[in-house]
């Protein structure tokens, strides 16, 4: 069922003159309504865990999981704390944006929750073209919104409509401040050139990969490493941006790449394979990872499961793998020759995932190289970003205040 | 006598004897690829590498082709070069033969087969580039043989690089006013140009003319429904649908496979559309996580073990979607993603469309 441009120009106008009364709440109400709602979302999400498994072609656990770590980071605190943030920076005596139009991705179903909660919280309220391919979560986070507070409720409008319907694209674009788009470079570029003058919000193709320091391999800590770096593979599927393709690992004298990697295999990949199963893989990702993991083991070594494998392999010639639990590990001796492979990656590097250990430096190295805009974090933590952690090389408010 | 030769002279046995009209038994083909195949891995250490998975031996994906050189002889007994014709990527497949013997062979008994059961020879009108203005490509060397094989006379109608509408027309008039049958073929992107470019002008060639179409779109030109073009192409030269056939074949393949309807409709049967595979190929939907054959009629990604890849590998994995169908195999186009690839993109460079 999708949607014409008329509906769309209706709700558009709709969620416009919403923002007015959204705007009359103070952001300590709206954050507490937005924290109510995520909690109501959660449960609801246990109940439509098997429809929304279908939608989104993830398993059961993999949708709980993500429902439940993604909304567990809308909570009061947070919403406030970024509401301070932002408000320390150079936005303060600006004023929200009228509106803003988000052109979600379908591939990580619970990115509409910062690209809605976020811009609500604000005072800007939202129409949101959901994915033809999966429209059941946008509808439940809209319906929890409206169930919480009627003015945030009506602050927040859902469309859907094929992609590339360049009708309904103006429809959805003419009324807002700005527009934040997901999806390939090619679609955010062909969406940029017909907005003309719209700001746009771009969040095109990405990728995350990860580093692991000596101190990840060692004795004490390997076993930490080998759970959080299997969580930050497996979540989704591998499917989202911050999934990590590529993980760099320090070799030290007592582990080798391949050693790690077969400790990962049996430590990590597989029990989760149990715990948190794959969803189902398409037939056209799976002709394209027979491709890659024979190119992989061409190229260096293999090491399959049912649901996943791993390519050790060198860090040059990066081989892109179609995600669903396909990753690489390449050897480095250390931290600058991993930066120096993952310089090619450029702007569409979003998220180094690295240990404890390594994080500092690796922050200070990305401070100061212009060559990234990636943001670093700790293994364990790469899909599960916090509320105020930057999108694209941005705060998580860019595009939402008038200059 | 060298292993090699042996491994050709039963490669060649196999073959002739279905020319010959003997049944080939399929354990016979199995064995064959078996024994090649470990013979070809213990030859080209990329195939080598790759594990056995279940009771075949391991598939080289076609992507390795566009990265590796896969061929057992060194480069100085190269006689000829096939490359894909993919420009989305600057790393083309390629396919080196020292020793074109085996695709001839193959290639001349399977189109034989299924393009031309009925006839010795016919005149050929050629909807692609002459061999020598594209000499890596596995395509046109074919429709070359074809010329030699099946041709009382062969017009290429692309010349300078572009498709000669008017020399089209001029053969196609001249093939009507024959009354004698012709056989066009070409790339699908090429008939697509013909259709542009032919405006209303019809034909009717004369009965038991064919067509026969190869290559997809590769998602970079005007993409025309399957049967949406074979309605058109039918149209155009008054040539039944079924003998309007699609051939299959890749430049890391030495074999080629053709639907079934014209060689039903000449043996008086009736049965879906699909491709015909040559008893000296497997051709096999496998499931994309094991590898191994999918159940009955399961779409999967498509396996082919061509014995006549003497001098590469034989078994080959390649990004195609296909299933069963009866005892033939329906491909379904190309996974997204997967590399675009293939003869009738050549065209379409040399057509400045891309």
């Amino acid at each position: 069922m999708t949607d014409d441009a008329s509906v769309v120009r209706r709700r558009a106008a709709a969620v416009l003159q919403a923002g007015a009364a959204l705007r009359t709440a103070s952001v300590e109400e709206r954050a507490h309504w937005l924290a109510q709602a995520a909690t109501a979302l959660a449960h609801e999400v246990h109940g439509k865990r098997s429809e929304l498994s279908e939608a989104t072609a993830l398993s059961v656990p993999m949708v709980e999981w993500a429902a439940r770590t993604t909304l567990a980071t809308i909570v009061e605190d947070a919403m406030l704390g970024l509401a301070r943030q932002a408000q320390r920076g150079s936005h303060r005596m600006r004023s929200p944006i009228s509106m803003l139009s988000v052109i979600l991705a379908g591939n990580v179903f619970t990115a509409s929750v910062r690209s809605v909660i976020v811009p609500l919280l604000f005072g800007v309220p939202v129409l949101v073209k959901a994915s033809s391919k999966e429209t059941l979560f946008p509808a439940m986070l809209r319906d929890a919104l409206v169930q919480t507070d009627s003015r945030l409720g009506a602050a927040i409008d859902l469309v859907v409509f094929p992609g590339g319907d360049v009708e309904c694209e103006a429809a959805l674009a003419e009324l807002a401040e700005a527009v934040s788009v997901y999806g390939s470079d090619e679609t955010v570029a062909a969406i940029g050139a017909r907005l003309g003058d719209t700001p746009l919000i771009a969040h095109g193709h990405g990728v995350s990969v990860a580093y692991c320091g000596p101190d990840a391999l060692d004795d004490a800590h390997v076993g930490n490493t080998i759970a959080d770096l299997s969580l930050d593979i497996c979540a989704y599927d591998q499917r989202g941006c911050l999934s990590p393709q590529v993980v760099y690992v320090a070799e030290t004298v007592s582990w080798s790449a391949a050693d790690f990697a077969r400790r990962l295999a049996q430590e990590g990949l597989a029990p989760m394979s149990k715990t948190l199963p794959r969803g189902r893989l398409p037939l056209s990702v799976g002709a394209n990872q027979a491709q890659w993991r024979g190119i992989a083991e061409v190229e260096g070594t293999l090491i399959a499961g049912d649901t996943y494998a791993i390519s050790v392999r060198d860090t040059q010639p990066i081989r892109w793998s179609p995600g669903f639990r396909n990753v690489t590990i390449a050897p480095v001796p250390g931290l600058d020759e991993a930066l120096r492979a993952m310089k090619p990656i450029g702007s569409n590097l979003k998220c180094i995932g690295t240990d404890s250990a390594s994080l500092p430096e690796l922050q200070a190295r990305l401070a100061d190289s212009p060559a990234f805009s990636a943001y670093a974090c700790t293994i364990g933590t790469m899909q599960t970003p916090s509320l105020d952690a930057l999108a694209d090389g941005h705060s998580i408010w860019h595009g939402l205040f008038q200059n | 006598m060298t292993t090699r030769a042996v491994f050709k002279a039963r490669i060649e046995a196999l073959i002739s004897s279905f020319e010959a009209g003997e049944r080939v038994e399929p354990a016979a083909r199995d064995g064959l690829i078996d024994d090649l195949a470990a013979w070809q891995a213990t030859r080209i250490p990329e195939y080598g590498r790759l594990q056995r998975r279940g009771v075949w031996p391991p598939a080289l994906p076609t992507d390795v082709f566009r990265f590796r050189r896969i061929a057992a002889h060194p480069v100085e007994e190269d006689r000829r070069v096939f490359r894909s014709s993919g420009t989305t990527s600057a790393e083309r497949s390629v396919h080196a033969y020292c020793d074109l013997g085996l695709y001839d062979l193959a290639a001349r008994i399977a189109a034989q087969h299924m393009l031309f059961p009925d006839i010795d020879d016919m005149r050929l009108i050629v909807l692609a580039p002459h061999e020598e203005d594209a000499l890596d490509s596995s395509l046109e060397y074919m429709l070359a043989r074809f010329a030699e094989w099946f041709g009382t006379g062969c017009t290429w109608v692309w010349r300078a690089g572009k498709l000669d509408l008017e020399l089209l027309t001029k053969e196609l008039r001249t093939a009507e006013a024959s009354g004698k049958p012709v056989a066009v073929l070409g790339t699908s992107f090429a008939f697509v140009h013909a259709e542009d470019g032919l405006g209303d002008q019809r034909f009717e060639l004369a009965p038991r003319s064919r067509v026969m179409q190869t290559g997809g779109y590769k998602g970079r030109s005007r993409q025309v429904d399957r049967e949406v073009l074979l309605r058109a192409i039918s149209v155009r030269y008054g040539v039944p649908s079924r003998w309007i056939i699609n051939e299959f074949g890749a430049t890391e393949l030495s074999s080629q496979m053709y639907e079934t309807t014209l060689r039903e409709d000449i043996d008086g049967s009736v049965g879906p559309r699909r491709l015909w595979v040559p008893p000296w190929v497997r051709a096999t939907p496998v499931d994309p996580d094991t590898l191994q054959p999918v159940e009955a009629e399961a779409v999967g990604i498509l396996r082919i073990d061509d014995t006549a890849n003497l001098d590469s590998v034989c078994c080959i994995q390649t990004s195609d979607l296909a299933k069963r169908i009866d005892d033939g195999i329906a491909v379904l186009g190309r996974a997204p993603g997967a590399t675009p690839r293939g003869c009738s993109l050549a065209a379409d460079q040399a057509l400045g469309a891309l």
